[in-house]
């Protein structure tokens, strides 16, 4: 395989193609759109994305380590129930920081549940998180039955509109994200995991811990499924036992687009918050196009059907003309 | 080592082209209002300051229901009509399926693209606050439709829910003489609109201590749900004498009841629907007296809406004692049609050239809403 070839680039490089359908949508959204790439504008839309980005690198780890997390929003709403319940619209800050840290801890032992299930009993994890992701959405609705309570509107501001040095706050966030993670890839976690995604019978039987790195895929995702609930707390400013159910197909939609495959063992994190943050374009494309409303659904999937099929569409074409 | 280099070469091709579509739409920016002017004058043009169309916004979060559908073509109707005076240019709708997030992103778009006012039936009670409020900072007459929202400026156009609820409870309760058993099938639990209602017949119903509620389940106003659920209290309770059920649900819970057909048919209530008053005349064929109430809950308040929001515009001012609700802002919009045996016919004359799924409406006329809100 030559170096430039179109079959290199996207092998060794799983994130080259999303970048390749984000700059698209930004070029035709930016058409569309004159002033998307006003500071503004890139804020607005950032937090909208914000809560699927992060829910799409959680579910980036345990698709990686050859699982997949359905109970994502499940996690999701019991995290906003708890923060509308317990902190309130007129709650101080402390109390905000308090449960922050607090959710973030059910996340984690929501996640250890998961991976408990999964790498230790050996479970099946579509049925093992579709089941208990049943067990999290319903706990939120004991937490909260109504929709309603919600955070102080002061807290709800400093996610909505903070721009450190005039750059957006969820630009700090995807950095932040893109350094941990090349950190980890070079760490020995990092090839055990591509390992256990890749051949787990290969990987257990030269010595690699696949039961705690397995387990320890889903307890990243609880931990990014409750930063996801608390971006989109404090996005809403409100609870709603509801609110995570309808994130969870988006959120394996943005990591599949982003170039992680569901056989595992391969893909990145940079690929699927370009993937969510694509899906979230195609949103504003639609909607910038004028398409009339009956339309709009169909079109949407439509381009959502093209982006995921496009690079099994270009191999095949590939594969007729000339290898290169 | 080459590949980093190609994956950098990469990266600053990404970062270019991201640069080049930064800089690009500015340099076109001159342009491209040039060639839209013709079609669609949405920004501010002092010179022809008199005849400045104003543009309208639509949010709808929810679209796999007859009521969105008949609310979505019943604006784009009435807009029409303003089109023709040369008063608004083409509505901008955002509609489709999605949660908070995506309504938030709905809202955004309708304040990218513009708009003078936004319509929005909202699909959270507190999740759109913080933008709607945006909106309202921006000047955008804000106007929450078909649920009432507690925002401050944002207005509110509506029926009452709990009056509607009420209307058909107080009708269950005396048609049953005011004593006896009943069932009570609910929408979703906790929707606002569902608790209101909930709450009008409780209040109704504490004036008849005879009438004893049996049990009270969820249909999720969902027409197979209800079937569902009224067959298991049927099952359960043989000789039940009323129930009480609303929107979608009320032709699954009458289905229910022809399918088990006791002796006796248990006094219930109906929907403002063409199909379930088909369904009525065709239950009247075997059982000659049997009765029962449709309240209209009219997708009309959306259109209603819509002219308050073009009377703002036009900067008349509007009269804030006719205004009630929650934040004393909001626009309470009469219930249309409400259809008993009496006249049942009449509700299936309007049928007669409309879809099954068509919902009993009323739209305000622009001199109704005049009169009705406007000094």
């Amino acid at each position: 395989m030559k170096r430039w070839s179109w079959r290199y680039l996207v092998n060794r490089y799983p994130a080259f193609f999303p970048l390749i359908l984000l700059v698209i949508s930004i070029v035709v959204n930016a058409i569309l759109q004159p002033n998307l790439l006003s500071l503004e504008m890139i804020n607005n839309n950032l937090r909208v994305f914000m809560p699927m980005l992060l829910l799409a690198v959680g579910q980036t780890f345990v698709m990686i380590g050859g699982g997949i997390d359905i109970s994502v929003g499940g996690i999701v709403s019991i995290v906003n129930t708890i923060l509308a319940t317990q902190v309130g619209l007129t709650g101080t800050p402390e109390t905000m920081w308090k449960f922050v840290f607090l959710v973030i801890l059910a996340g984690l032992l929501a996640g250890a549940l998961n991976g408990f299930f999964i790498a230790i009993l050996r479970l099946e994890p579509i049925i093992t998180t579709y089941a208990t992701g049943f067990l999290y959405a319903g706990l939120a609705l004991f937490i909260l039955p109504n929709p309603g309570g919600g955070i102080p509107q002061k807290i709800s501001e400093i996610y909505r509109t903070t721009t450190p040095l005039g750059i957006p706050l969820a630009i700090y966030i995807i950095v932040i994200i893109l350094l941990i993670w090349w950190l980890i890839r070079s760490t020995r976690f990092g090839r055990y995991l591509y390992a256990v995604g890749g051949n787990a019978q290969a990987a257990y039987e030269t010595a690699v811990p696949v039961r705690t790195i397995v387990f320890s895929t889903y307890v990243i995702s609880g931990l990014f499924s409750a930063f996801a609930g608390i971006a989109i707390t404090m996005l809403s400013g409100s609870g709603n036992a509801e609110i995570g159910a309808g994130m969870i197909l988006t959120s394996i939609t943005a990591v599949v687009i982003g170039g992680t495959a569901f056989s595992g063992g391969v893909g990145g994190v940079a690929g699927p918050m370009m993937g969510a943050i694509t899906l979230g374009l195609i949103q504003n494309i639609v909607s910038f196009s004028h398409i009339s409303t009956w339309w709009e659904t169909l079109v949407k999937a439509s381009i959502i059907v093209a982006a995921l099929a496009a690079p099994g569409i270009i191999d095949l074409f590939r594969k007729k003309g000339t290898r290169i | 080592m080459k590949r980093k280099n190609i994956f950098s070469l990469l990266l600053i091709i990404g970062l270019l082209s991201i640069a080049l579509v930064a800089c690009g739409p500015k340099a076109t920016e001159t342009a491209a209002p040039a060639a839209e002017a013709t079609e669609a004058p949405v920004v501010e043009e002092p010179t022809e300051a008199p005849a400045e169309k104003f543009t309208i916004g639509i949010s709808n979060p929810f679209i796999s229901s007859e009521y969105r559908t008949q609310m979505i073509a019943e604006l784009i109707e009435v807009n029409k009509e303003y089109m023709d005076q040369g008063i608004t240019n083409e509505l901008v709708i955002e509609s489709a399926d999605t949660d908070v997030a995506g309504q938030i992103q709905q809202l955004q778009n309708l304040m990218a693209k513009n708009v003078d006012a936004i319509l929005v039936n909202p699909g959270d009670v507190n999740g759109l606050n913080a933008t709607l409020e945006e909106a309202v900072s921006k000047g955008i007459i804000v106007i929450s439709v078909d649920q009432e929202l507690d925002v401050p400026n944002v207005y509110n156009v509506g029926i009452d829910q709990k009056e509607w609820a009420k209307t058909s409870a107080q009708w269950l309760a005396e048609k049953m003489g005011g004593t006896g058993n009943i069932v009570e099938i609910e929408g979703f639990p906790g929707h606002p609109a569902n608790v209101a209602r909930m709450n009008g017949v409780d209040e109704v119903l504490a004036n008849y201590p005879d009438i004893k509620v049996l049990a009270k389940d969820t249909g999720k106003w969902d027409e197979a749900t209800g079937q569902q659920v009224m067959s298991n209290f049927l099952a359960a309770y043989p000789n039940l004498d009323g129930y009480w059920t609303q929107d979608g649900m009320a032709i699954g819970a009458l289905q229910a009841v022809m399918a088990a057909n006791p002796a006796k048919f248990p006094i219930g209530v109906g929907e403002g629907r063409c199909q379930f008053l088909k369904l009525w005349q065709d239950v009247l064929k075997d059982h000659p007296d049997f009765d029962t109430i449709a309240v209209a809950n009219p997708p009309g308040v959306s259109p209603t809406g819509l002219r308050i929001a073009v009377h703002m515009l036009m900067g008349e001012k509007v009269d804030e004692t006719k205004l009630g609700g929650v934040n004393g802002l909001s626009f309470v919009i009469p219930v249309p049609v409400v259809i008993t045996g009496d006249n049942l016919q009449e509700g299936l004359d309007i049928c007669k050239d409309k879809p099954d799924a068509y919902l009993l409406d009323g739209i305000m006329t622009d001199q109704e809403v005049v009169d009705a809100f406007f000094k």
